[in-house]
């Protein structure tokens, strides 16, 4: 049950990430594009018109998209000096509390940026120059934090089963 | 509690969040939230905040450039060209005791003159040279150690983002500081080859060693990254020819390994989607600890404790040595647990103004030039130190079998080769004014 | 003392706006209220954030009160833009007290609902600074890279032949000295700061007495916060904001123009001043932007020829 999960997660987040791996790709090639038209004025060719907003578009969805492929691996940056001499109990229990304080931030943070977005919303706001509405950018973004959400919960629930069986249990990896 | 008192009991709480292996950009997170609420009695600063700054955050133009350059780096990788830059350095300098590692510096630093930001140079560098490191026998801590402190000449060597924030804040030219900081970024290129040599020689089994490859087979390596040299030269030839921004020239070299990958065959959809991953994983470490230490530091700016700690320090009447010592040592402290980016941008503002009030026999614009590349340099320094060295963070990541705290290890004696450089160049600001006086 | 505003700007401390007008107003509202009130102005967003959060930072008392411009977010408050179309601002002074005047008629229940406004103000006459040759004539816009300042303005410029590139205001000596952009549109007051005398060769000016630009200012506090406020501290806010006050801050502003254009002069730099007969096709060139500006305007239900007569009345009216 939890290993079909697992998996579950695993292509979930792993796909949200690809999806903002192409949104890299656009802003590179939306760049290049921009600046040869920049480069070539002279010749009749013109740069993409907003392209530092689309570059900010592109990386602001990238980045979001990319925040649940780090936690279901637990990429992030964590100092281990002083738990590796702590009795795996004890580590099991920092997992869940880590886990569960990341998926307190994750939840703070996506309905926060929600909120932001129904205010942009009803505000009308737009870019300066491409003036799509801001709006847009912000549930582009969302769409990377609900999933980062739902992989935050799957780690809670992870870290829970692992503390319970007294067994390793990661993400990805069998149960030892 | 005074804001300044919440500020100064915020430090031990932070740090022992650290130490439990609470993520670090969480750490900082919560502990600001933390720090916000106390001081202004609710959450309405922070949820207020929090509506657009993750937004703010992840789309800022000028951090783009680190996803952009790491996907660089894995194309690179991907196409074989990484290997190849690699290799002809090595093969020059490779035969040397610890040479594989001095060869990773001329790399990084070759690197850091086309590229404005530590993190990238670290990250893109870093997969280059870590395997190969490791395949010719390097241990984990010299070899993430010595990347951690390369990835600072992306900074130190100009173009430097951090330059172009101080020229900002400070009113300075920002072409003079980029020539004011060439002299210095070279200088800390060959004090961390002098420190591999003697690193080496006190602990032999850290490195492995390398057969001397024949002057044949060093231009022939030569000979094997006329490819990376294209996107190198269309990179630099960029930014200083003045035809890019950085975030241009990182989405350019992108583009450039991108489809050199894809010529070499290197690049196909599996790969792609492999180097996306990677690069997605980075990036959000990255990032998630930009946005907590942009709490963080939101928290601090409220306290006024920074804006305090620089006002006893000059109201004390010391001389201006003195201050300028405190202030530093006040830099690497703040260094361990923060951020250069942040930690520019809060305290510039601060002690810029101060300490352009003391008098050490410099006229304004050569002491704005001189305070901001050491300036520079200390924050570089905090990019290395631990616990909170994002530097650490992003080669350590990359090494998966190598614990942070041997990365730790591995970076102290290039931090000390930096405090030596601190030192020299604050005694003699001549050697930082050099370049400037001969071209201005 | 009772009450701790925090004013969150975007400027360094030692620019000019945060020097002469945020911090002054800060120290003035404490000692009229007896020390009862203190603001702490945090400057260069050392609280978090980007200069586009800042009016909600004060929608949402995030601060109690931020210095911004409206045009940082397009679509929002539509109706400061009547300020910023081409040639419409005379000097700074007078538009400010117009750009009050119809803020209190047309704004203030409208784009500025919820809002507490403090001041309303722009900055002087915007200047084109180019490199090279520069723009001495019309066509000379063609195909140029030029930092737009507002929304219009990069209306303005595209309407033009040349090609807005939109970044934030401290990346403008970047992509100078890079020559990512062949010049910018900004008034004499940030020109030192920014260094532009250094990255430019030339400066355009517009004879006659419509600048090409301004931008317009708010200085705006949290309603609730202002509400929460006993009646004889809302009293010194009150004594303190309004017309006098927008009026002195774009006066103030515009003073410190001289300065920077004294740099550019001593520099040796070209200063092209374009006559009547020039500007008068710069001035028939603008009119798609304005047709446009009154078409979205109507979009968003707003009369905008009415709007912007008003605004040139009262800018008359102050200006004379
Ligand atoms: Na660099
Ligand atoms: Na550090």
């Amino acid at each position: 049950m939890i290993d079909r999960l697992d998996a579950g997660m695993r292509k979930l987040s792993a796909a949200m990430a690809v999806l903002g791996g192409l949104a890299l790709a656009a802003v590179i090639l939306s760049t290049v594009v921009s600046v040869t038209g920049r480069g070539l004025i002279p010749i009749g060719l013109k740069p993409i018109r907003g392209d530092f907003e689309l570059v900010e578009l592109g990386t602001g969805f990238a980045v979001f998209a990319f925040l649940g492929w780090c936690q279901i691996n637990r990429q992030h940056a964590a100092v281990e000096i002083l738990t590796m001499r702590m009795s795996a109990g004890a580590n099991r229990f920092i997992d869940l509390v880590a886990d569960v304080m990341m998926l307190g931030a994750a939840l703070l943070i996506t309905v926060r940026h929600g909120q932001g977005m129904l205010d942009k919303m009803s505000y009308g706001e737009t870019t300066f120059i491409l003036q799509y509405p801001i709006w847009w950018a912000y549930a582009a973004g969302l769409a990377g934090a609900v999933v980062f959400v739902l992989v935050c919960m799957h780690c809670v629930l992870l870290s829970l089963h692992a503390l319970v069986t007294g067994k390793a249990r990661e993400s990805g990896g069998a149960v030892q | 509690m005074t804001g300044i008192e919440i500020a100064l009991a915020s430090f031990p709480v932070l740090l022992a969040l650290i130490f439990l292996r609470i993520p670090i950009g969480l750490a900082m997170l919560l502990t600001g939230i933390g720090g916000i609420y106390l001081i202004t009695g609710s959450f309405l600063m922070i949820s207020g905040q929090l509506r657009n700054l993750t937004w703010g955050t992840f789309s800022g133009y000028s951090l783009s450039i680190i996803p952009l350059f790491l996907l660089m780096g894995q194309f690179a990788t991907l196409g074989g060209m990484s290997q190849a830059l690699f290799k002809a350095a090595e093969t020059w300098l490779g035969h040397r005791k610890g040479g594989v590692a001095m060869a990773a510096v001329g790399a990084c630093a070759g690197f850091g003159a086309i590229c404005g930001s530590s993190l990238a140079t670290a990250a893109t560098m870093g997969q280059v040279a870590l395997p190969e490191l490791r395949r010719y026998g390097y241990s984990g801590e010299l070899a993430t150690g010595t990347l951690a402190a390369g990835g600072t000449l992306g900074i130190l060597i100009p173009p430097s983002v951090i330059l172009v924030i101080y020229a900002i804040l400070t009113e300075q030219n920002i072409a003079k500081l980029f020539v004011a900081a060439f002299i210095p970024g070279i200088l800390a290129a060959i004090g961390y080859i002098i420190t591999i040599a003697i690193y080496v020689r006190l602990k032999p089994k850290s490195a492995g060693s390398r057969e001397r490859a024949t002057y044949a087979e060093r231009f022939r390596s030569l000979a094997a990254v006329w490819p990376v040299l294209i996107v190198f030269l269309v990179v630099v030839g960029g930014i200083y020819g003045g035809i890019f921004t950085p975030t241009e020239a990182a989405a350019i070299g992108a583009f450039g390994t991108g489809l050199i990958a894809l010529v070499n065959g290197g690049l196909t959809f599996k790969s792609l989607g492999q180097s996306f991953l990677a690069t997605a994983g980075s990036t959000a470490m990255i990032f998630l600890i930009v946005l907590g230490a942009g709490v963080f530091n939101s928290f601090l700016a409220l306290s006024q404790l920074p804006q305090t700690a620089a006002a006893f320090v000059t109201a004390q009447g010391f001389n201006p040595w003195l201050v300028m010592v405190s202030v530093l040592l006040l830099y690497l402290v703040f260094g361990c647990v923060m951020d250069s980016l942040s930690m520019i941008l809060l305290t510039v503002p601060i002690f810029f103004p101060i300490m352009s009030a003391l008098d050490f026999g410099l006229n304004p614009e050569e002491f704005a030039l001189w305070f901001g590349i050491i300036v520079l340099i200390v924050v570089e320094v905090g990019l290395i130190t631990p616990p909170v060295g994002m530097n650490l963070f992003v080669i350590n990541s990359m090494a998966k079998e190598t614990p942070l705290q041997a990365t730790y290890r591995g970076v102290l004696p290039f931090v000390m080769s930096d405090l030596m450089r601190v030192a020299i160049l604050t005694l003699f600001p001549s050697i930082t004014l050099l370049g400037v006086r001969l071209l201005y | 003392q009772e009450v701790t505003l925090r004013l969150h700007q975007f400027l360094p401390a030692q620019a000019n706006v945060p020097a002469h007008v945020l911090i002054p107003w800060a120290e003035k509202v404490g000692t009229d209220s007896g020390g009862r009130i203190k603001v702490e102005v945090y400057s260069a967003m050392e609280l978090g954030g980007k200069p586009p959060e800042l009016i909600d930072q004060a929608v949402n008392g995030v601060v109690d009160i931020v210095w911004t411009l409206p045009g940082y977010t397009p679509g929002r408050f539509p109706r400061t833009e009547a300020f910023e179309l081409p040639f419409t601002m005379t000097n700074a002074e007078a538009t400010s007290k117009a750009y009050w005047d119809l803020f209190e008629s047309d704004m203030k229940d409208q784009d500025f609902k919820g809002i507490k406004i403090l001041g309303t103000w722009v900055h002087g006459p915007g200047v084109i600074h180019a490199k090279g040759d520069g723009i001495r004539k019309l066509e000379d816009m063609q195909g140029k890279k030029l930092r737009g300042p507002t929304r219009v303005i990069n209306a303005l410029l595209a309407e033009m032949g040349s090609e807005p590139i939109g970044m934030p205001v401290p990346a403008i000596p970047e992509a100078l000295s890079k020559g990512v952009i062949d010049g910018t549109v900004i008034p004499w007051e940030v020109t030192p700061s920014l260094k532009i005398a250094e990255l430019v060769t030339t400066h355009t000016e517009f004879s006659g007495d419509r600048a090409l630009y301004t931008a317009a200012f708010v200085l705006a506090m949290n309603q609730a916060r202002y509400d929460s406020l006993p009646d004889d501290l809302k009293k010194v806010i009150d004594d303190n904001s309004g017309k006098a006050f927008s009026a002195s801050a774009g006066r103030n502003m515009q003073e410190y123009d001289a300065p920077g254009r004294k740099i550019a002069v001593d520099s040796g730099n070209t200063m092209i001043e374009l006559d009547q007969a020039e500007v008068d096709r710069w001035k028939a060139a603008a009119e798609p932007v304005l047709t446009n500006w009154y078409a979205e305007m109507d979009a968003k239900g707003i009369d905008g020829k009415a709007l912007y007569a008003k605004a040139q009345d009262l800018i008359a009216k102050y200006s004379n």
